[in-house]
This record gives C-alpha cells, sequence and structure tokens, in this order.
C-alpha cells in the first residue's frame, strides 16, 4: 500500500491535448457538449464548447487516472489504498448520473420537443435544462442589493449532486479549471474573464507565477489608515 | 532517540511519557513544547506526512472540488440536524483537512488576537436567555505572553497602533505587513468615508526574510491551498519539525486513533490506533494530549467508553460534546463596474488584508451583543470564486463571470457565536466512516442574538461596499450553520465547576488527570476571532504546565 505522500507521478493514457473519447460513447459526448454550452454559451468569445469542457467531464469520468495532478504538473499521480476505493466508487456513481442524465435529457426533448436533445436549437435546448433545473433561466445582473441567500461552503465537492448541478459545476471547472485536466483549452476559459492564470502548474508550484505587480504599493499607511496620520508617522509599504 | 522502523514490528510500542493524537495547530505546538522540555513524546495523524514543495500548487480542481487534502466526504461524512428532534442527514459540515499540520497547512492565516471582553463574556452580560454564557477561567492577561509567544515563534506580520482597538501587547508584531492588495486598498476607502478603523490585519507568514523563510509565493493560490514554500506559518514547517530536532519525537502519519484506553484507576492508559496497512496498535503513555480538532476530540472520546466512563471518557459532568460553537462565516461580496473602477484582483494577496475591530464590543443599541471582527477578502479562484446567488447558467452566468470577476471583493465577517446547550457533537447512530466507526453528528441551530448579529453586521458590510463604490451587493444570511469557517470549538469547555465542564484551565481533564485536550474543544465561549492564534497560545501555556508542573510532580 502506497500512502498518499508516496504517490507515484504517472503519465496517462492520452495527452493532454489528445481528442480520443475515453468514456462517452459518441451520444453521449455530444449530448453534453451541447448542454455545457448552453451553460457556458458562445458568444463574441469562446464557451464551454471552444474550451473542450466535454473532454474535461470524460477524463474525469473515465477512471481514477485524472483526479489529481502532480504538483509540477509532470503527470497525475497514482491513488492507492482508501482513497483509491473510494474515489473508484465516486466516479462510478458519477458515471451513473451522467448515463442517467444522458437519457433523461433525450426524454425531456422527446416529451416537449419531439426529438433528442442534440437536434434542438439552442432555445428548445435551455427550455429542456429550465425544466430539468426546475428553475427559471438566470437573468442579468442589475445594479444595488442583491436577495441574500443562507450562507454556503465554498469548496464545493461534487459529491451527492444532482445532474444539473454536477453538470453545471463540471462546466465551470472544465472552463477555468487548470488546462493539464483536459478542459480551458489554450486558457481560454481565463481569457474570457480576464484571470491572468498561470501557463502551467508547475509555475504555481515554484511560484514564478506572481500577481505581486497588482498590490498597491507606494502609498503610506497613514495615507490608508486616518488616525495613523494624527499619531507619529510610521512605516511606508 | 526513538527508533521509527520498531513500530512496523511490534503491535505494542514501546511506553513512552507522552502521546499526542492529532498533529495540527494544537498538535504540533504541543509536540514542540513537551518534547523541548524533556519529554519523549509519540505523535499520531491520520493524515500524509506530505512536504510543501514535492505536494503543493496552484491547482483549484484538485485542492477545492476534489478534496486532495481530505476529508473525503465518503469516507469521512459527518451529519448535521438542525435541532434534537430532526434527523440528521450527511454533509460535509466544517470539512477541515487532515494531514500533518492539519488546519495550518492550508489555512489563510488571519491571526487576530482575541479581546479582554471575549474572556468574561458571562460578567458582562449575565444570563442571556437560551445560551449559556460562562467567563474562562483565564483571563486575556494571562494567555498574552503565549499570544506573544506564537506571533514570534510561529511567524506573523502586522502593524502597531494601526488598530486602534489594540488590546494590550507585550511585544510588537515580528514583521511588517505586506502592501494591500488593490481590494483591500478599496476596503480603506470605503471604511474611511464611514469613519470606521480599519487597518492590516495580521496574519501568520513572513514577510520578510525570517527564520531561514522567504515571503516567497504571491502566486494568490493561498487560502484552502497548501503552500510550496515556507512563506506560510504552518507547523507543518516550523513547530514539527522543531520537535524533531530534538531527537525525543517521533511522528507517525497515516494513523487513525480510535479509542483512548483506560487503565486501573479510571486513568488513561494510552490509545489504540490503525495504519495505513490496516494493522492495529496500542501505544501507551504516560500522559495522552488529544488535539483532533473539537469536533474530532469530542467523537474520540464519546468513542472510549469503559466501565469507567459508560457515558464517554471524561465525561462524568455530561458535557462533553454539548455548547459547541462554530463561527459561521458569513460573506457579503460587492461587485464594481469596470467602466468606473480599475480591477481589484480579487483573486490576489493572501486571502486578506485590512480588518477592523470597530464593532466588536458590545452596544446594545445595535440590538444585540458581542460582536465579530470584519475584514476584506478574496473571492479566490475562477471556479468557486464567491458569488451567492450566481446566475448558474446561460449567458447570464457567463457575463457575471465576465463583466465582474475582476472587479470583486468580498467583505467577511466571523459570527461571535453564543454557546447554548443544545448546540452539540455527538455520536451518530446509524452512520459510519470508511472504518465502521460511528461518525459525528452536529446539532446546530443559531441563537436569536447570532441572527441579530449577523443581519446588523452584513448591513454594516453592504455600506462599506456601497461606500467604496460597488454596483451591486451580495448578502448572506444565517439560515443554519454549515461550518463554513472550519472554526470548532466548545466540545469539553475549560471551567472550574466539575459539574458543568469537562477540562480545568490547564486543559487537564476533571476527571482524568492524566488527560489533555488542547484543541479548540477547551473555549467555554467562542469569541468574535479566528481562533487559532489562542489555541496554539493555549496549547503552549497547557504544555508548559503538563511538563513543567504535571510531570515533574508525578515524577517525584
Ligand atoms: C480553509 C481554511 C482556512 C482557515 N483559515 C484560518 C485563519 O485564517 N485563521 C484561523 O485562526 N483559523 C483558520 N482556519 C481554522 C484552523 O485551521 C483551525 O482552527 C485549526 O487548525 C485548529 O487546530 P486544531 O489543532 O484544533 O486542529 P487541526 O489543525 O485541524 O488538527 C487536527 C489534526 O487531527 C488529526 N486527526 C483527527 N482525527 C484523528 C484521529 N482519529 N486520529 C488521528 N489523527 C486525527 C487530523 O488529521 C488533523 O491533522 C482555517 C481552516 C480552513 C480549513
Amino acid at each position: 500500500m502506497v500512502c498518499r505522500a508516496h504517490w507515484r507521478v504517472i503519465q496517462p493514457r492520452v495527452a493532454v491535448d489528445a481528442p480520443e473519447r475515453l468514456f462517452f460513447d459518441e451520444h453521449q459526448w455530444q449530448t453534453i457538449e451541447d448542454a455545457t454550452a448552453r451553460i457556458i454559451p458562445t458568444d463574441h468569445q469562446p464557451g464551454a464548447r471552444e474550451a473542450a469542457v466535454v473532454r474535461y467531464i470524460d477524463r474525469y469520468l473515465s477512471g481514477i487516472e485524472y483526479i489529481y495532478a502532480a504538483a509540477d504538473g509532470s503527470g497525475f499521480l497514482e491513488l492507492d489504498g482508501h482513497p483509491a476505493q473510494s474515489w473508484t466508487r465516486r466516479v462510478e456513481a458519477l458515471r451513473c448520473a451522467y448515463s442517467e442524465g444522458v437519457r433523461d435529457l433525450d426524454r425531456l426533448s422527446n416529451e416537449i420537443f419531439d426529438s433528442p436533445f442534440t437536434e434542438l436549437d439552442e432555445a428548445k435546448q435551455d427550455a429542456v435544462l429550465v425544466t430539468l433545473s426546475g428553475a427559471p433561466k438566470p437573468e442579468p445582473l442589475g445594479p444595488g442589493r442583491a436577495e441574500s441567500i443562507g450562507t454556503i461552503l465554498q469548496s464545493a465537492s461534487d459529491h451527492r449532486l444532482t445532474f444539473f448541478n454536477l453538470l453545471a459545476l463540471h462546466t465551470r471547472q472544465g472552463f477555468y479549471g487548470d488546462p493539464f485536466y483536459g478542459g480551458n483549452r489554450d486558457r481560454i476559459g481565463w481569457e474570457v474573464i480576464g484571470f491572468p492564470g498561470p501557463t502551467s502548474l508547475r509555475d504555481t508550484n515554484d511560484c514564478s507565477f506572481s500577481l505581486e505587480s497588482t498590490y498597491v504599493t507606494g502609498k503610506a499607511w497613514e495615507d490608508l489608515i486616518p488616525h495613523l496620520r494624527e499619531s507619529a508617522p510610521l512605516s511606508t509599504n | 532517540m526513538i527508533n521509527r522502523d520498531v513500530k512496523s514490528l511490534q503491535r505494542k510500542p514501546d511506553v513512552v511519557d507522552v502521546v499526542i493524537v492529532g498533529m495540527g495547530a494544537s498538535g504540533g505546538t504541543a509536540a514542540k513544547v513537551l518534547s523541548e522540555a524533556g519529554l519523549t513524546v509519540v505523535g499520531l495523524d491520520r493524515g500524509p506526512w506530505l512536504s510543501p514543495q514535492t505536494h503543493f500548487s496552484g491547482d483549484e480542481l484538485k485542492f477545492l472540488n476534489r478534496d486532495y487534502l481530505g476529508p473525503d466526504p465518503a469516507l469521512n461524512p459527518r451529519t448535521v440536524r438542525h435541532d434534537l428532534n430532526s434527523k440528521a442527514e450527511i454533509t460535509s459540515f466544517s470539512p477541515v483537512p487532515q494531514l500533518v499540520g492539519g488546519g495550518t497547512v492550508h489555512w489563510a492565516g488571519w491571526v487576530p488576537r482575541p479581546m479582554p471582553s471575549d474572556f468574561k463574556q458571562r460578567s458582562l452580560h449575565g444570563d442571556i436567555e437560551g445560551a449559556s454564557l460562562v467567563d474562562w477561567p483565564i483571563t486575556y492577561d494571562e494567555l498574552e505572553p503565549y499570544l506573544s509567544k506564537i506571533e514570534w515563534e510561529f511567524g506573523c506580520a502586522g502593524l502597531a497602533r494601526s488598530n486602534k482597538f489594540e488590546p494590550p501587547r507585550s511585544r510588537e508584531y515580528p514583521m511588517p505587513p505586506l502592501p494591500p492588495t488593490a481590494f483591500a486598498a478599496k476596503f480603506y476607502e470605503g471604511c474611511e468615508r464611514l469613519g470606521i478603523n480599519a487597518y492590516p490585519f495580521p496574519i501568520a507568514l513572513a514577510s520578510t526574510s525570517y527564520k531561514g523563510r522567504e515571503p516567497a509565493n504571491h502566486t494568490g493560490f493561498w487560502n484552502q491551498f497548501g503552500d510550496p514554500t515556507l512563506m506560510r506559518s504552518t507547523t507543518l514547517t516550523s513547530f514539527i519539525p522543531d520537535a524533531l530536532s530534538t531527537g525525543r519525537f517521533e511522528l507517525r502519519p497515516d494513523c487513525y486513533v480510535r479509542e483512548v484506553t483506560v487503565g486501573s484507576e479510571g486513568r488513561a492508559k494510552g490509545v489504540v490506533y490503525v495504519d495505513a496497512e490496516g494493522n492495529e496498535f496500542e501505544q501507551e503513555a504516560k500522559a495522552v494530549v488529544l488535539c483532533l480538532g473539537a469536533i474530532e476530540s469530542a467523537r474520540l472520546m464519546l468513542m472510549s467508553k469503559s466501565r469507567y466512563f459508560p457515558e464517554g471518557l471524561a465525561n462524568s459532568s455530561g458535557y462533553l460534546g454539548k455548547n459547541a460553537t462554530f463561527h459561521e462565516t458569513m460573506w457579503t461580496v460587492g461587485l464594481f463596474d469596470k467602466d468606473l473602477h480599475d480591477p481589484l484582483y480579487g483573486y490576489s494577496g493572501h486571502q486578506m488584508n485590512g480588518g477592523s475591530f470597530e464593532f466588536y464590543e458590545t452596544d446594545e443599541s445595535r440590538g444585540h451583543i458581542g460582536g465579530s471582527v470584519i475584514a476584506s477578502c478574496t473571492v479566490a479562484q475562477p471556479i468557486n470564486w464567491l458569488h451567492p446567488g450566481r446566475p448558474m447558467w446561460g449567458q447570464a452566468g457567463k457575463d457575471a463571470d465576465r463583466d465582474f470577476y475582476n472587479h470583486a471583493m468580498a467583505v467577511e465577517l466571523i459570527l461571535h457565536d453564543m454557546p447554548q446547550e443544545t448546540n452539540q457533537v455527538d455520536l451518530d447512530p446509524e452512520v459510519t466512516d470508511g472504518w465502521g466507526l460511528p461518525v459525528a453528528r452536529i446539532t446546530h441551530k443559531p441563537h436569536e442574538n447570532d441572527i441579530r448579529l449577523a443581519t446588523w453586521q452584513t448591513n454594516k458590510n453592504m455600506e462599506i461596499l456601497e461606500a467604496a463604490g460597488a454596483y451591486r451587493v451580495l448578502p448572506t444570511h444565517l439560515e443554519k450553520s454549515t461550518g463554513n469557517s472550519f472554526h470548532q470549538h466548545g466540545t469539553a469547555r475549560m471551567g472550574d465547576n466539575w459539574s458543568t465542564s469537562v477540562l480545568n484551565e490547564w486543559c487537564q481533564a476533571h476527571d482524568v488527570d492524566n488527560l489533555f485536550v488542547m484543541d479548540g474543544s477547551f473555549f467555554p465561549t467562542s469569541t468574535g476571532v479566528n481562533p487559532t492564534l489562542t489555541i496554539m497560545a493555549q496549547a503552549w501555556r497547557a504544555s508548559e504546565y503538563l511538563a513543567n508542573i504535571y510531570a515533574r510532580g508525578r515524577a517525584e
């Protein structure tokens, strides 16, 4: 049994930018690709489709080979022991959720529009997602005070989520996660929102990726903290 | 010197002076103080012993979404219910990672000091209906030297006199603060307009060269990520190596303790644990120190039933697990118009840097007692960036990210929650973990005062963001506790009264003289600040007592 601290770094089956399908069949791939493209649509800028989000999800569901990248981005970790068993079961549960989810999308599409999901136009696909999610399509944000919501945990595990929530969360993950996991192709997701992002995981491991230039320098603390102006001058930063 | 190889050969390793369970903030501190005082110590942690440079990176999927540092929600679930009569549901409640170094490995590192008032809540406020307020058996002044010790030994950056409400301190900060981030500067702006004293919050990191450490990590991958450098103050990279270098401390990672054994006369004999291969061991020791975090320490003691303690170890009072407090974190997020404001880079820096104690002390005109610290903080990385009520999909979702990700910041409050006897940790009667052991069941319902405080302060935080020019503000409210602050306290309160508390002022169990609990369990009330500085200071103080008074007394 190899403990977490000593998990080996292995090279996964296919290279980062390889096009192969590892889990989905062709129909599932297309359905999920279309669905992710409604979660983060293409407009004057790329969306989930261009970022290869479906490939990200496909790799995640392919087994436990793509769960954790090595810290320096040199490969993926070979899980062992309890975590390996647990992730095998978790991925199995996700596979079921996706297989059923694709069937549900088609079932709803057939019920409402008499065609499978991939053959619907975007507006009809949206209507299906609205039914699936059980909530209206989200509205643009206006100014002012939003309605308050209950507190949440910031780190979101996908354990036990329903299919629509999985789809929405995994689309974000595939759009904004490190490209090493198969999505966020050419760092498209980061570019759309203006996140500078590292060029590779290695840059975050050796800390050559730095946001230090965004700090506010050249202002004295007295400029920021009025009551310090009244007392003796202190340090600058 | 203890030989590391011996453990794999025998199921009953040699008896040592002290066995510590849990190698996090408090356990790491205890290991250092006890081994440096000359005692032989074994430290057990259920998690791995990772090395920063080999194992840590800015990989959001790995650290935030796929629980690389654990706990795996399938293997280590918890259950939560909101009152004693409801059925508990499985949820990840307060999922503090499990590994050597514990919560300090990936924490933000805010280390504000508690205030003198935190130690005498009952004297100040009397009996509050539905709450079980008590005074601490120690005062701020008694803890103060240890707060300074931790700030200096562990490393902490702050600016003297910048906090108008600073409690008395015997030493300055060891290091100056880092420059503010763009979003912190906005916070200072909003606060100045409202006449609120904002100041650079003390944070446990090396802002200058310090004890062989450099301020080397400016990636912004900070809170919830392991730091591949030595910049962040963690017990993994400081106190635990200090303990190892004494030659009297042995660290055993991947060892899950499932029982504290009780010998003749009802004293603690040692602990039983299972290693990664599934082998079971009993480590005997003259004293047992529990540092598992307030939820897991209570759970372990409740699982350790014996002839002497049929209701759980050291639980003759019946108070073990009760009065749990969890400091819900309440975020208010401000979104700024990108045509009017420069980018805020809400993913830069070290999670936060401006904070305020302006609203900390009771002012009854606000309609509640107590108060909380507030601070400006990051919204973090793109997948999980904080956006309460985020439009989940479609054009609105994409536009929300595109228009506001670079122009968003949060103001956070740490809810100073009231202790209540019915808010508790016990053993779930049905749900078990990956080892077949009952999981911790949390029962928690906010007190009326918690809700009032949260609402009042959230309103104030909205005003700050608006004064700074926010286009849209997104508040949160307190429906139920989610454990999202990762702060845990109160399950084995310290107190002078044996019938209503579990520990004395040295974190020593009233019922079992050689059992100490040094994690947040000992908090009699929750305070309104991040707890870890206080936990570590008291762990240091209690360890000194254990080594210099208790152990000597017994040896003579
Ligand atoms: C993302 C995040 C950010 C945080 N930021 C801050 C902050 O800015 N400021 C602050 O003050 N606090 C912060 N905290 C909280 C802080 O981490 C905790 O208060 C602190 O770590 C508690 O210390 P502890 O010693 O009680 O427990 P921990 O540090 O949690 O250590 C407990 C250890 O016990 C081990 N353990 C548990 N059960 C067993 C068992 N049965 N057998 C063997 N070992 C076991 C665990 O693996 C763990 O390593 C943060 C927490 C998180 C998760």
